[in-house]
């Protein structure tokens, strides 16, 4: 096992750097660049060409390209170009939390709703309920998200004020986790949504692939409860595949966190993202990139461990 | 052993839980006062909660060129002079000033019970060290250009300074002057080359401006607290948040909530203000914006070279029908260049008025024949072109497409392109000047000085991004920044902008209305083109 972690870790840094590669082409390919936010009468172009100069935004891309992995590799972000002086890595540090808190608890939402909400729609097959988790998670699975989230903000923060309109914490208050929890539950819980249908989705297949088999049967013949049969055998097994999903979720709630962190106002590192992008702050757009790419492999290196550790079949 | 590592793994997501939700933020060093939340006593106290949709980028008004920077700069710095609600200027850091008759010295007179924000005596010094900063030869900031104009600037003594200038300058006082004063004692020994990237500029500024910074919270706000120093007597207020939000969505969301307590709004979002106001939760403040809005013709392109042409394209399109079917009545028609909101603006310029047959008319005399197709030819040229706006901006796309069918009407194709907002400012600006036309907008700025969008010397590294060229107008706007007396200056202006219309250069479309829907409780701002912030100190929450 061992071995094999360490093998798939090394055949993801060449991974990764075919990744950085595109991405910063691309990223410089594309039209406009930071100087684009300083219109301004009082802006003279030699001041715009210093500025360009200073920052060598002048060079060509391959130049600027061996320049950030240069110091990308020695962990050295660069700083940003926008708000010069500031390094990157700092407004990471202050943001990532954000995002790894919104991505963590709304996995547990999805899979605390999903998972029971799969087993009673395969242990109910073809019944009302059974048809009524089908229709839900269909509906999930076509509703954007985002379209969720503004529709939950108008009902729920701005009609009833339940909730707050969007932030991490209330404005001016001191530090409280039932304030966070408060600003969390709503933008966690739209982030959950966009999977919570899918995985509702593949418990039920999963556990029905379970009820099927020769043991739950045997287990049933054996005068075991129904109850004891599904939950202590059923679940267990119907459980291994659910769990490895768990890792190839993760770039999902990378690109999902990008659409509600902005639209909950949720200062991690979607937001940044996407502040970045608009401004073509090269380097933040450039950090963003790697730390998302590194969170796909990592999640895809996860999955097959997971499978690994859950299913004593599985052998490397 | 399942157990075991599930255990460990809940373990280690509790903790990263934990950890963020300690504070992730990029905190300040600067001591501030205590925020006390919103609990207030009537008339005095409270918090102005100010919403942005831009994050700013630093606090140093020699470096930053946002909005958003510039407005938190205000409040935490003070320059010399500053603009009421007209545009006149009022002494700030200087109490008076005096200027020669040649207009070349200016001499200002400092008031003496000014405090830095850490206590320090702010001096003549400090004047001299900032206004320095953008004549240095290490300088690379983007504020070079107002102060081109200064030859040498000479500390008379701790109160009194004297600037001298190559050549009269009329906007030195309200654009210049209106720097704000960086504190000598703290980066007078940093090189000038360095200035830019200082901790100082998103850390811990010091100003002597009514409000001190408190803190940065990346991606959430910036608070600021009362200076209870302040020369002009302690703010009213306790504190301004300025709150970071993603899109005007959520910022008219969080005004609805009372989450946020004064915002700017822009006209697609009249309508809801305007309900709000219904509800009883804002008051609209409004006036004429200090801007106009346009269509702008790349001269370079033999399509628009010709006057007439130009006249007839303006002919064609219902400014009338734009104001009041897109900006809901928002604004008013424009004829030529600058605002009602200045004053410096010519109403009696000529009018091209809504008038297709017009139009029509001025086309054939130029030469342009319907085509088979009943597109207007003119030596086998089809009249077509390509109107560009941003896709940022909703109300220009809508008038593109009224634009785009008023056209058509009279035989003209345009095809539309809208870009994102960084792509469009390189297509549009030197050098590559890639457009035939743009739906675009300017603002005038503290000064009215129309050099920047006229004058010849502009094409090429400058704002005249159409190419327009006039000799007549050259002379009147290169004579317009000499002259100190207003109304001089004022009829000087007016015959350029006069000039101007008549060769519509661009079709001026209107001069949009500005808003600010203000919480009910909140009282003190007043909408103003020229200083929305004005005389902040006496503002207050109920």
């Amino acid at each position: 096992m061992i071995t094999y972690i360490v093998r798939r870790t090394l055949m993801a840094i060449p991974l990764l750097f075919i990744i950085t590669v595109i991405s910063f082409t691309m990223m410089l390919m594309a039209p406009g660049d930071p100087t684009a936010l300083m219109m301004d009468p009082m802006i003279k172009q030699e001041n715009l060409e210093a500025y360009k100069e200073a920052y060598g935004l002048n060079d060509n891309v391959v130049v600027q390209y061996v320049r950030w992995l240069g110091n990308m590799v020695q962990g050295n972000f660069g700083e940003s170009l926008i708000r010069q002086g500031v390094p990157v890595s700092e407004l990471i540090i202050a943001r990532l939390p954000n995002t790894l808190l919104l991505m963590i608890v709304s996995s547990v939402i999805a899979f605390l709703i999903s998972i029971p909400l799969g087993v009673i729609s395969a242990t109910k097959r073809n019944s009302l309920t059974d048809y009524s988790i089908t229709f839900v998670s269909f509906l999930g699975i076509a509703t954007p998200n985002f379209w969720i989230g503004l529709v939950l903000i108008m009902f729920l923060s701005v009609h009833l004020g339940w909730f707050p309109t969007g932030g991490v914490s209330t404005l001016g208050g001191d530090f409280s986790i039932l304030d966070r929890l408060h600003h969390l539950i709503l933008p966690a819980f739209v982030l959950a949504t966009a999977d919570m249908a899918g995985l509702t989705r593949y418990s039920r297949s999963s556990m029905l692939e379970v009820l099927r088999q020769d043991y739950i049967r045997t287990a049933k013949a054996n005068g075991f409860k129904n109850k004891t049969v599904i939950f202590k055998h059923g679940l267990r097994n119907g459980l291994i595949p659910i769990i490895t999903i768990l890792g190839l979720m993760l770039p999902s709630f990378i690109g999902g966190s990008v659409i509600i962190e902005s639209i909950f106002a949720w200062p991690g590192i979607g937001l940044l993202f996407v502040e970045a992008a608009f401004q073509r702050d090269y380097p933040v757009i450039m950090a963003v990139v790697v730390i998302a790419a590194t969170l796909v492999v990592i999640g895809n290196l996860l999955a097959d461990v997971l499978y690994a550790i859950f299913d004593p079949r599985i052998e490397y | 052993m399942i157990k075991k590592r599930f255990f460990t793994m809940i373990m280690m997501a509790m903790i990263l839980i934990i950890a963020a939700c300690s504070d992730g933020e990029v905190k300040s060093d600067a001591e501030g006062a205590k925020s006390e939340g919103s609990t207030t006593d009537e008339k005095s106290g409270g918090s102005l909660y100010l919403g942005t949709t831009a994050a700013p980028t630093l606090f140093n008004p020699y470096y930053s060129t946002d909005t958003s920077s510039s407005t938190i700069e205000g409040f935490i710095f003070s320059g010399l002079v500053t603009v009421d609600h007209d545009f006149n200027p009022e002494g700030d850091l200087a109490e008076d000033w005096d200027v020669t008759e040649d207009g070349l010295k200016w001499t200002f007179y400092l008031r003496e019970n000014i405090k830095w924000h850490d206590g320090e005596d702010f001096t003549a010094d400090d004047v001299v060290f900032s206004y320095n900063i953008p004549l240095n030869e290490d300088y690379v900031g983007p504020r070079g250009l107002p102060f081109e104009v200064i030859e040498e600037i000479n500390k008379v003594d701790d109160y009194t300074v004297e600037i001298i200038l190559s050549e009269p300058y009329a906007p030195f006082i309200t654009i210049t002057a209106q720097f704000e004063v960086l504190p000598e004692h703290i980066l007078g020994d940093v090189p000038v080359a360095d200035l830019g990237t200082q901790r100082f500029n998103t850390k811990e500024p010091i100003g002597t401006g009514p409000f001190k910074f408190k803190e940065w919270r990346e991606g959430e706000y910036i608070e600021l607290v009362a200076n209870e120093d302040y020369y002009l007597g302690a703010p009213k207020l306790d504190s301004i948040i300025y709150k970071i939000v993603p899109d005007m969505n959520t910022l008219m969301a969080q005004v609805q909530v009372g989450d946020i307590n004064l915002a700017g709004i822009s006209p697609e979002y009249m309508e809801t203000a305007k309900n709000l106001e219904d509800k009883g939760i804002v008051k609209l403040e409004s006036g004429p914006s200090n801007s106009w809005e346009y269509i702008g013709y790349n001269l370079r392109n033999d399509l628009f070279k010709d006057k007439l042409v130009r006249q007839a394209l303006t002919h064609a399109i219902d400014k009338e029908a734009i104001v009041q079917a897109i900006l809901d009545g928002s604004g008013t028609v424009a004829h030529g260049p600058g605002s009602p909101a200045n004053w410096s603006f010519n109403p009696d310029v000529a009018k091209f008025e809504y008038n297709p047959e017009e139009a029509k008319k001025k086309l054939k005399e130029a030469g342009w024949e319907p085509g088979a197709d009943g597109i207007l030819e003119k030596d086998g040229q089809k009249f077509e072109f390509v109107l560009k706006t941003t896709s940022a901006n909703e109300i220009r796309q809508q008038i593109a497409e009224v634009a785009q069918q008023q056209l058509s009407e009279i035989g003209i194709k345009t095809t539309i392109e809208l870009l994102e907002w960084s792509a469009y400012v390189e297509e549009t600006s030197p050098p590559k000047w890639n457009f035939d036309a743009i739906v675009a907008g300017w603002s005038i700025g503290s000064d009215p000085d129309p050099t920047w969008f006229w004058h010849t010397s502009e094409i090429e590294n400058g704002l005249n991004y159409g190419g327009y060229s006039n000799p007549e107008v050259d002379a009147l706007l290169s004579e317009n920044t000499k002259l100190s007396d207003l109304s001089e200056r004022k009829d000087i202006i007016g015959k350029a902008d006069a000039i101007v219309t008549e060769d519509q250069p661009s079709t001026f479309l209107y001069n949009p209305q500005g808003h600010l829907a203000v919480s009910i409780d909140l009282h003190g701002p007043k909408f103003s083109a020229a200083n929305t912030y004005y005389k902040i100190h006496e503002w207050y929450v109920e």
